[in-house]
């Protein structure tokens, strides 16, 4: 089983309750988020950042699923995933 | 005879005059430079000392192992001289007064971790008790050949050292405590430059009582601002950083910021170097520490340091006593080297224990005449008065050194 | 931003100086994970680290007070200023050059004397910053910048070395092993001795241009994780395996260096004292 992944899945579970943040500036365009994503969250801006890199950015923040995968594995610190502050207070 | 018999202007410029008047109260001992060495060491606060036993310096390490459980210290005998000098800079750092002791094989093991404290402003003493080279030598001689690998003590140039020498078992205590001082004030690494000699005869030691009481040692205080490293400042008295106490100083092995992290540009490299070298060099005036002889008419000056200074002042007032006015300048600070005592344009002649020659290279860049300076170079024993009174008498006679056995006189 | 970077880190170094790609980050990642579990405030830890990659990027990135030692010495420097700081959590982390090679020495001697810190090597087979030689822990054949012949020295695991020296704490994890990091090094931090936590991560550059024959960040990655599960992707069995795991929890099983020597002291002044008590009356 490899450890990315080529083919996102449709999201299910708790998807569309989770804040994903990308600090672009700080990116450098690993790729690492992209490929370990299970759903389709993120996509490569066609724009470099200030340090050069074309840099990765939350294209469909509402399929995030919240399995903190792309946060374990971001070298650069950039990325944050946060439940909503909706989800968090119960509501549905 | 005495220098007073004599009739020769005698002076010892050093801070201990004042403190070894002031505090009569204490002990008289009979006891070797090593034992001196440590006791000044603890008079001055030193808590840590970190390092490896190597002759002849093994008896600091012996004693620390007894002395800082006593006063709440901490003893550690590392697996090589390269941590020990590593681990009394992490010491230092985290807010102790730490020394270590070595001789050559063991000092230029320590090139990199000197480094480290220079360019971090780490506060440290550091004894080097020399023996004659190269490498081991013979282990139970003295020599005196670090004098210009204490001044470039590490790699990469662009920093100056502070660098003392004892010539006696009770000067050996006091400049202890003034090593460790100007450590602090300074906020470098300094190296005690001793020899097999001092650091094993026995002598007459007084040490005062009261450690507590001792109003000149100067305390650890320290830095809990910004900024840690006043880059182009050559401010004195800076406090030491510390590790541990929450102020989020970067301490490290580049060339640094104000705060500590590394950055690579021509600017900074400009500051931190100002600072290095120039808290130094601006403040020369307060690192002045030698012994002079009747420089107000010498013919002949007699240039020593350390252990083999004894012989050559005895040799000096004999040859003062058949008639040569000789003089004699007895070196305590080498580093910086102090150019305004070769001001004089006479003879001098530098009495060596080295055969290659290195205080003389100095003394002839800093004399007036180059051609007046002689070269007396002796290994594996102290100069004989003898060897003294005859150079000295040939080179007022005749401008020469006679020929001698295992004297050297060339420098290329 | 990370919210755990926000919270311990120095704004003005990250992102790190490493390459894009580079592990470096993602295991200093874990670092803070593990820090902020175990409620760990930024003045409470201490960061040491060396000359190398993972020296170099992983200095100064810490908010709070950090050292970069000399190559190989941060375990001798760590072990004076454990001394004069005996409470905080020291965090050295080093590369395979600092751990394994020039500093082997002061890693026994630090084991031998259990000196309470805990030593993340983070392994990238070979020295990387000077642009990709060999080093004690590259894997036996493979090509690089000084072994264009591949690799005939034998290497050894500094797992194996710092267990033989009588550490404490030994554990071994990879680049892809997220999870298991971070409470590998929470149980690590718990030990008062000598913790020493092997984490092989990838580089690109270098190791992934010369011996792995590409620089995509995605294809390294997934040769660490092939070599950590014993496969490859296609099911066949890669040429060697990395065993992870925890390899000896010995944890608080023996005095901790620092302790041992402010005991020793407590002795030494209470016989003193008995001693003048006796002497007085």
């Amino acid at each position: 089983m490899a450890l990315f992944k080529l083919e996102k899945k449709a999201p299910k579970g708790p998807a569309g309750r989770w804040d994903v943040i990308v600090t672009e500036d700080m990116c450098k365009a690993c790729g690492f988020c992209l490929g370990v994503c299970p759903v389709d969250v993120f996509a490569w801006r066609k724009v470099p950042n200030r340090l050069g890199w074309f840099p990765m950015y939350v294209a469909h923040e509402g399929n995030c699923i919240g399995c903190m995968l792309c946060y374990q594995v971001c070298p650069d610190f950039c990325i944050d995933v946060s439940p909503k502050a909706a989800a968090a207070a119960g509501v549905n | 005879m005495l220098a007073t018999d004599l009739g020769v202007k005698e002076t010892l410029v050093a801070p201990w005059m004042d403190w070894a008047a002031r505090y009569t109260q204490g002990r008289r001992l009979l006891e070797a430079g090593t034992y001196a060495l440590t006791e000044g060491a603890i008079a001055a606060g030193c808590r840590v000392f970190a390092g490896y036993p190597i002759t002849p310096a093994t008896d600091i390490a012996e004693y620390m192992s007894k002395r800082l459980p006593q006063v709440g210290g901490y003893y550690v005998q590392c697996e090589d001289e390269l941590a020990g000098m590593h681990a009394c800079a992490g010491a230092s750092l985290g807010g102790l007064k730490a020394m270590t002791a070595t001789s050559g094989p063991g000092y230029t093991l320590m090139h990199d971790a000197y480094g480290w404290a220079i360019t971090n402003e780490i506060p440290l003493v550091v004894v080097d008790a020399m023996r004659v080279g190269p490498i081991s030598g013979i282990t139970g001689a003295p020599g005196q050949g670090e004098f210009y690998i204490a001044r470039y003590a590490s790699h990469g140039g662009n920093f100056e050292t502070i660098v003392l020498s004892p010539a006696s078992v009770q000067e050996a205590f006091w400049l202890t405590v003034d090593a460790f001082n100007l450590a602090e004030r300074f906020r470098t690494p300094v190296t005690i430059l001793t020899d097999q000699v001092i650091s094993d005869m026995w002598e007459d030691l007084f040490i005062p009582d009261d450690y507590g009481a001792l109003d000149f040692v100067v305390p650890r205080k320290h830095n809990l601002a910004m900024p840690f490293y006043p880059v182009g400042s050559d401010a004195l008295d800076v406090p030491p950083n510390v590790v541990g106490h929450g102020t989020g100083v970067c301490v490290s092995a580049y060339t640094h910021t104000e705060e500590g992290y590394d950055i690579e540009e021509m600017e900074a490299q400009w500051a931190q170097t100002y600072r290095l070298v120039n808290k130094i060099r601006h403040h020369r005036d307060q690192l002045a520490r030698y012994e002079t002889l009747g420089l107000e008419d010498a013919d002949v000056i007699a240039v020593a340091y350390g252990a083999n200074a004894r012989t050559v002042k005895t040799g000096v007032l004999e040859t003062r006593r058949r008639g040569v006015r000789a003089g004699f300048v007895r070196l305590i600070t080498l580093w910086p080297f102090l150019d305004e005592l070769f001001e004089r344009d006479c003879r001098y002649l530098v009495c060596e224990l080295n055969y290659d020659g290195q205080l003389v290279r100095e003394v002839t860049r800093a004399a007036p005449d180059k051609r007046k300076v002689h070269f007396m170079g002796k290994s594996a024993e102290l100069h004989t008065v003898a060897e003294v009174v005859a150079g000295l008498s040939g080179i007022a006679a005749a401008g020469r050194i006679p020929e001698l056995p295992y004297i050297w006189t060339e420098v290329r | 931003m990370n919210r755990l970077a926000k919270k311990y880190l120095r704004p003005s170094q990250i992102p790190t100086k490493a390459c894009h790609g580079c592990g470096i980050g993602m295991i200093e990642n874990w670092l803070l994970q593990a820090l902020d579990e175990l409620d760990l405030k930024q003045e409470d830890v201490i960061f040491g680290t060396g000359i190398g990659c993972v020296g170099r990027q992983t200095f100064a990135t810490w908010g709070g007070d950090n050292f970069g030692a000399t190559h190989g010495r941060a375990l001798a420097v760590a072990t004076g200023l454990k001394l004069a700081q005996p409470d905080k959590k020291y965090l050295i982390v080093v590369g395979d050059g600092d751990a394994a090679s020039i500093g082997t020495s002061h890693l026994i001697h630090a084991a031998r004397r259990n000196l309470g810190v805990t030593v993340i090597c983070e392994d990238n087979m070979g020295y990387e910053s000077t642009g990709g030689q060999f080093s004690p822990t590259t894997p036996a054949g493979y090509v690089t910048n000084s072994s264009p012949y591949g690799m005939v020295e034998p290497g050894f695991d500094p797992c194996d070395v710092v267990m033989a020296a009588g550490a404490t704490f030994v554990a071994e994890t990879t680049a892809t092993q997220w999870h298991q990091t971070v409470k590998v090094v929470r149980k690590a931090l718990q030990n008062d001795g000598f913790s020493f936590v092997h984490v092989r991560f990838p580089c690109n550059e270098n190791f992934g241009a010369y011996a792995l024959g590409t620089r995509d960040t995605v294809k390294n990655l997934e040769w660490i994780y092939e070599h950590t599960q014993g496969r490859k992707t296609d099911g066949s069995e890669t040429d060697f395996a990395w065993e992870t795991g925890v390899k000896r929890d010995a944890s608080n099983s023996r005095p901790e260096f620092s302790r041992l020597l402010r005991d020793m002291n407590a002795r030494v002044r209470a016989d003193m004292a008995a001693k003048a008590q006796a002497k007085a009356s």
